[in-house]
């Protein structure tokens, strides 16, 4: 579904990503790993067009998406969620996820038609599915942190994805956090049959939950494998042990 | 239909005080009847900025150039050619609407602030031709009694013509505040990186905006001729765009009706202050910081920033709990 | 268009120097336009104020000296500080407190501190045209391919890059001008090690000011004092700033040219619509490049 090649952005003399490698294929979950500043957010960011690539190229369904624009690759069927909470502050909750269905549905440029009636229940189900319907009139901007995360969440599920790029989903959340919002992603992968890839520091997590793990250290990948696999490979264990 | 998706309670006020302006000009002076089309005039035109400001989150800091292109294109029809009436007042918001397309068309590739400095540095170029083009628009000194037709030309049907469009005007707003689009462009002011990544256009959307907030801006131009008669190039000059900015800052951009309730404060104050003092800028000046530093949010924004503070609270006792 | 016809070299070249001399002070106007930007990132809309009150300041100062060249020696020096001295304490008193918060709000308390200023300034000096004497050593005027050409334009031509070697001496050579550089890119960084990025900013705002009187100050020989000079020249300042890119020093003195120059030159080719060429060139420069001919400094 999703391959990228050999993928490079520099920012001047500093290679951020240099020569990343990555595979998604069709209802897995896979997961990025690597240390602080292995380039993992800026190989989101070049994925989802947030970032234009220097060179590689990133193919989408066959298709090279690595110059679109973010609306053009969203619309493509590639729905993320960022690092920190990038939410629509000043918004209530049900419209946060609304504006989303609605961009979905090709109805935001509609002009003369009240908002308040449209996509009605699609924005409920997806609020009720993570969990939040009871909040859905609350300013945005008045959640909690994990509360926010999980919008997040769910403003990128209105865009029905087909890949659902998540980074960092459980930054800054407590372990029951943690550990809730990943039952969310993984049931969310079960029940929708969607294809995931995230980012995560959080080990235990990531051997837990996903299917197949990229490893990336300075920009470049080491290894894309089973959890397994991983967790043997050499390379690995001395980016993450240091030296030897 | 249609009348159901307003908030029943402000309905209510709304045609109550809409019932209160038809019958004013029945009660009071002559004098107060043209203030209060002023008023109108300019409440229009803050509204129409508040669009793609309050609600939009650009920096629109040029806007009197639209209501000045829409004043002016429709003034130079009345006053210097034998077109009908009703040409000026559909060629004044549509010229107004195009400049803010090409204008805006410069603008929106640059970010905040830049986007801001060009337009007022673009607007001013419109600004220095109606200034100096004196064969045309009458120079510095504008062109002064504009013939109006003959049934909006007493003051009291000005004002009721005023009336009226303002309230078409504001009806169209609240619909397309409270359309997708507009919900969509409150998300851009709120997050334009979110925005793009949900897979809307955030700069054709903004450009969008533009266009329909300058169509308006030229509604209040062509109007703005009908109750003074004449065009003069302040209209373009962008001390009269800050004085809006003010407008809708002074009553809360993060409401509908706040520029309404800060064009009535500003214009007022303007009049009857005027008449004690020439310093009335220096006052205004006064009003803007007391603004910044003690109602960031507006009159009208007033509540919603102590209903925020009150959430934040809650939400920081239950963090402790 | 009779100026057409009598278009020659002696016409060109003097308009070529009145040019230049008129970009030398919107150069030093909008340097310190720029110079805040750059720092404090906020267009400091009262900066053609401060450049009014320069001028104002600096006939009171002739005025009051007797008006020979003592008098104007005294009051380009004195004008400016003056003018330094108003910012420093709007500064300390009001604008400081809004660095925290939204950036629009830092603009739009420059508009207010622009609309009180004007009216003060309206009260203080009063509406009056005035005009002030150049020193001897500067009046009269020298020839150059045959036509006169005023010696007080040559002075602005010496003053001129006098004024930006300084600046560039001053933000690049000096500790203090190095700090304020730094904070312009990453004010984060500066308030990390130990530096009180208030007081840089402060300092940045006022000698800002200060260049917008001096700025002021200069012109005051040359044009007739009067009040409303501060909303023609802030729109130039910000044209200048905004295509030489903004906070870039040396975008300033290039769109300084740019304007003074297609401006002269204006008024030799279609007087009437002089004041639309340099606006014109605007245009053309931010089509080709729409964030300004030099690299901003953000």
């Amino acid at each position: 579904m999703l391959y990228v090649r050999e993928l490079k952005k520099f920012f001047g003399d500093f290679k951020a990503v240099n020569g990343a490698n990555l595979k998604v294929e069709k209802g897995q979950l896979v997961a990025v790993i690597g240390p602080n500043g292995a380039g993992k957010t800026t190989l989101f960011n070049l994925i989802c067009g947030q970032l234009q690539p220097d060179r590689g190229e990133i193919l989408f369904n066959g298709e090279d998406i690595g110059r679109l624009p973010p609306y053009e690759i969203c619309r493509k069927g590639i729905a993320r969620s960022f690092q920190i909470a990038n939410i629509f502050p000043r918004l209530s909750v049900f419209r946060n996820v609304q504006v989303s269905v609605l961009s979905q549905q090709k109805l935001s440029n509609r002009l003369f038609q009240p908002a308040a009636r449209l996509a009605v229940e699609s924005t409920n189900r997806i609020l009720e599915s993570v969990g939040l319907l009871d909040k859905k009139l609350d300013v945005a901007g008045s959640l909690s942190h994990g509360d926010k995360r999980i919008l997040e969440i769910a403003i990128a599920l209105g865009n029905e994805p087909d890949l659902l790029i998540l980074d960092e989903p459980t930054a800054g959340m407590s372990p029951e956090e943690t550990s809730t919002t990943m039952k969310l992603i993984q049931r969310l992968a079960q029940e929708q049959g969607l294809t995931i890839l995230f980012c995560e520091h959080d080990m235990e997590v990531v051997f837990g939950t996903a299917q197949s793990i990229m490893v990336m250290q300075q920009g470049q990948t080491i290894i894309q494998d089973l959890p397994e696999e991983v967790r043997q490979n050499r390379e690995v264990q001395q980016a993450y042990l240091g030296g030897e | 239909m249609l009348l159901n998706i307003f908030p029943q309670k402000s309905f209510g006020v709304s045609v109550g005080l809409f019932i209160l302006l038809l019958i004013a000009p029945a009660i009071i002076p002559k004098f107060y009847t043209y203030i209060l089309a002023v008023i109108f005039v300019t409440a229009l035109l803050a509204m129409s900025l508040n669009l793609v400001v309050g609600h939009g989150g650009l920096f629109q800091f040029h806007h009197g150039v639209f209501y000045g292109v829409g004043a002016y294109v429709g003034g130079l029809i009345l006053a210097k050619t034998s077109l009908p009436w009703w040409v000026a007042f559909i060629a004044g918001p549509i010229a107004a609407a195009v400049t803010g397309f090409l204008i805006g068309l410069f603008c929106i590739r640059l970010n905040r602030l830049y986007f801001g400095m060009l337009q007022i540095s673009l607007g001013s170029l419109l600004w220095v031709i109606a200034f100096r083009w004196y064969d045309l628009t009458g120079g510095d000194d504008g062109i002064h009694g504009i013939p109006i037709p003959e049934f909006i030309s007493s003051s009291k049907s000005s004002y009721y013509l005023v009336l009226i469009i303002l309230c078409i005007c504001l009806i169209l707003l609240y619909l397309i505040l409270k359309s997708p689009f507009g919900s969509a462009l409150q998300a851009i002011r709120d997050n334009p990186e979110r925005c793009a990544a949900v897979g809307i256009n955030v700069r054709r959307h903004q450009l969008a905006a533009i266009v329909i907030a300058t169509f308006f801006a030229g509604v209040a131009g062509i109007l703005f001729v009908v109750v003074e008669g004449s065009i003069f190039p302040e209209l373009l000059f962008w001390v009269l765009s800050l004085e809006i900015f003010i407008m809708c800052l002074l009553g809360g951009w993060f409401t509908f009706a706040g520029p309404i309730l800060g064009a009535a404060v500003i214009v007022s104050l303007r009049t009857f202050v005027g008449t004690y003092t020439e310093y009335w800028t220096l006052i205004l000046g006064v009003i803007l910081i007391l603004l910044i530093f003690f109602l960031p949010e507006g009159l009208m924004g007033y509540n919603f920033l102590a209903k925020f503070r009150s959430w934040s609270k809650r939400a920081a006792a239950s963090s402790v709990d | 268009m009779e100026a057409g016809q009598g278009i020659t070299l002696a016409a060109i070249s003097s308009h070529l120097l009145v040019g230049l001399s008129r970009a030398m002070i919107l150069f030093i106007v909008s340097s310190g336009l720029s110079f805040v930007l750059g720092v404090l990132r906020v267009p400091n809309v009262a900066h053609g104020s401060l450049y009014m009150i320069g001028a104002f300041a600096a006939h009171s100062i002739a005025g009051a000296l007797g008006g020979g060249s003592l008098g104007f020696w005294s009051a380009l020096i004195l004008a400016p500080l003056f003018v330094a001295a108003i910012s420093l304490i709007a500064e300390r008193s009001l604008f400081c407190h809004l660095y925290e918060r939204e950036h629009l709000m830092l603009l739009l308390f420059t508009f207010a501190l622009m609309l009180i200023l004007g009216d003060l300034t309206k009260m203080t000096f009063g509406a009056d045209y005035r005009s002030i004497m150049a020193p001897e050593i500067l009046q009269g005027s020298i020839s150059i391919f045959g036509s006169p050409f005023p010696k007080y334009n040559l002075f602005l031509l010496i003053v001129g890059p006098v004024v930006a070697v300084g600046l560039w001496l001053f933000s690049n050579k000096t500790k203090i001008g190095k700090i304020a550089r730094a904070a312009a890119v990453d004010r984060e960084m500066v308030g990390a090690i130990g530096i009180n990025v208030s007081w840089v900013f402060a300092f940045a705002f006022v000698l800002g000011c200060f260049l917008g009187g001096l700025g002021g100050a200069l012109v005051s020989p040359t044009i007739s004092v009067t009040i409303g000079m501060d909303h023609n020249i802030i729109i130039e300042a910000f044209l200048i700033v905004t295509i030489g890119g903004l906070g870039n020093m040396w975008g300033a003195m290039v769109g300084s040219l740019i304007f003074g120059i297609t401006q002269s030159f204006g008024v030799l080719f279609w007087p009437q619509f002089a004041v639309v060429f340099p606006y014109a060139a605007v245009v053309i420069v931010l089509t080709l490049k729409p964030t300004g001919m030099l690299k901003s400094v953000w």
